[in-house]
């Protein structure tokens, strides 16, 4: 197998790829650090139990 | 906790690995050259936007659940005849397909059986059925003979058959999920898959399978639940805005057949798997997988196979790594979403509750994967209908056809394909967000912050798809 570092023009531009999923994990992060933080200075539950029964069939 | 970050770290060390290989040059048949005004991963960007804004719409135009619990409406009654009519149609092509196999041409593209099998049977039944609903169980062939011998018995008897046994609930849909497994693991690995008196002997086993199962568990639970083709090809018609039964042609809000579907065990797998098993088609057909192919044969060699074996051992493992790669991403969404709320459903069941959403994801991939397959491919059966054995008969006068290659552009191609990726991403994040309505009590905020997960799932399935395609189309 050939050294990855060599063909890094060609593994960069499949590394694009994965960037806007990379973002999107970042700015949902982000977001949820923030409802977190909301949550413990309120002192209300940040989601309510689901419920643990099957979907309609 | 720790296992969660397990996994996240072997998944995205998986994907990593995966694009860090170093490419090569490596043809790629079908396909022509692109002529696209951006760059290919710019479509990804693109993607990803759309299911955001997609999300986002959601979240503030969706407040309520529309598609799980709706009723359906009668449109016209089914004639009594259509059904085993349709069914000895199956039994003919399936029987015409069969001895085709086994007396016409042995040259893959002068034989009937594998342009039926691999192109109209697996990628046209799944598109046709998103329109037209469970057209499959209409032609079934198998489901027709056993149907008939039933019904012949129980005329020619008193008793009729015996009743058959309960089928067992533990087993679920994982007989379905094996038989998808081999199929896909004959199309992507086995070195005799162009042989067609091979896909009819595998064939007459698959069918010889089903009998076995249909007279031990009944014909409507087999087909509901073991049945591989018979269950995958429902799934995707659960999709479709036409339900067929047998008094009535039903309509329906289209994707609303997959709320109410029943997850037994074995569907998450199965679903897994056709999305797992597609990625794998583009992935071993892109420059990454060259590259690593050859030096895995190599060890095979080395340890003492043939050439042959050698091949399918190291294409058995990539189909069986990439499907876990996959199913290790689902996962990761779904032990995400249950960080949300601790308290609630393990994992294993929100698995579960949301594995329907995954569904419009599996055909998306299809259709991407395999439209120029159809499209081009698709086109020998001009020529196979009028000389279905390749001994120079003609029919009906076609047999002087040819596959027109320039009928539709590479580019058209690729837009078809981006935009099955994005249709069908778009339509899993509506199902994720019904469901996550309906488990938090129609509470849209919480609903969406639940789903999160869901939309990093999604986008890294986008991602992916696309990434696939462009190595393959490079």
């Amino acid at each position: 197998m050939t050294v990855p570092i060599a063909h890094a023009g060609h593994w960069l531009v499949n590394v694009l790829y994965v960037a806007p999923l990379l973002v999107v994990v970042g700015v949902l992060a982000w977001q949820s650090m923030k409802d977190r933080r909301r949550v413990k200075q309120s002192g209300e539950p940040i989601a309510r139990r689901p419920p643990t029964e099957p979907p309609p069939a | 906790m720790h296992r969660r970050r397990l996994l996240a770290l072997l998944v995205f060390a998986g994907g990593a690995m995966l694009l860090a290989a170093p490419d090569s040059a490596l043809a790629h048949g079908l396909v022509g050259r692109q002529d696209l005004p951006i760059p290919k991963w710019l479509f990804a960007w693109g993607a990803a936007a759309v299911l955001v804004a997609s999300f986002a719409g959601l979240a503030v135009l969706w407040p309520r659940p529309r598609l799980e619990g709706t009723s359906e409406r009668r449109l016209a009654g089914v004639p009594r005849f259509l059904d085993p009519l349709a069914g000895a149609l199956g039994v003919v092509i399936f029987v015409l397909v069969i001895y085709a196999g086994f007396a016409g041409s042995q040259t893959t593209t002068n034989n009937l059986a594998p342009t039926v099998i691999f192109v109209l049977f697996w990628v046209g039944i799944p598109i046709a059925s998103l329109f037209f609903g469970d057209v499959f169980k209409a032609l079934n062939p198998w489901r027709a003979v056993a149907r008939a011998v039933a019904w012949l018995v129980t005329k020619a008897g008193r008793g009729g058959l015996p009743a058959p046994m309960a089928y067992p609930a533990k087993v679920g849909r994982w007989p379905a999920a094996i038989a998808i497994l081999a199929f896909a693991w004959v199309e992507l690995v086995y070195s005799g898959r162009g042989d067609p008196s091979n896909l009819a002997v595998l064939a007459l086993v698959y069918v010889a399978v089903q009998f076995v199962g249909m007279s031990l568990y009944g014909i409507g639970a087999w087909n509901r639940y073991g049945d591989g083709f018979g269950v995958y090809f429902g799934l995707i018609a659960r999709m479709a805005p036409l339900r067929w039964s047998r008094p009535a042609l039903f309509a329906r809000k289209p994707l609303s057949g997959l709320t109410n579907l029943d997850v037994v065990p074995g569907t998450v797998a199965l679903i897994l798997l056709i999305i797992g098993t597609t990625s794998f088609d583009g992935f071993s057909g892109g420059p990454t997988w060259g590259n690593i192919a050859p030096e895995l044969t190599n060890v095979f060699r080395v340890i003492g196979f043939g050439q042959a074996t050698a091949l399918e051992l190291v294409f058995t493992l990539g189909l069986v790594a990439v499907t876990l790669i996959v199913a290790a991403l689902y996962r990761l969404g779904v032990m995400g979403m249950q960080t949300i709320s601790p308290q609630g459903p393990a994992a294993p069941e929100l698995a579960a509750r949301f594995a329907h959403s995954l569904v419009p994801i599996g055909l998306a991939y299809v259709v991407a994967h395999y439209f120029s397959l159809l499209a081009y491919e698709g086109q020998r059966m001009a020529y196979l209908i009028s000389d279905p054995l390749g001994d120079g008969s003609n029919i009906f006068g076609t047999s002087s056809a040819t596959v027109d290659y320039t009928w539709i552009s590479a580019t058209a191609i690729w837009y078809v394909q981006v935009a099955a990726l994005v249709i069908g991403h778009v339509a899993g994040l509506v199902l994720a967000h019904e469901r996550a309505l309906v488990c938090f009590d129609g509470d849209s905020q919480v609903a969406t912050r639940s789903q999160y997960w869901m939309l990093i799932v999604m986008i890294a399935f986008t991602s992916l798809g696309l990434w696939l395609l462009s190595a393959a189309n490079s």
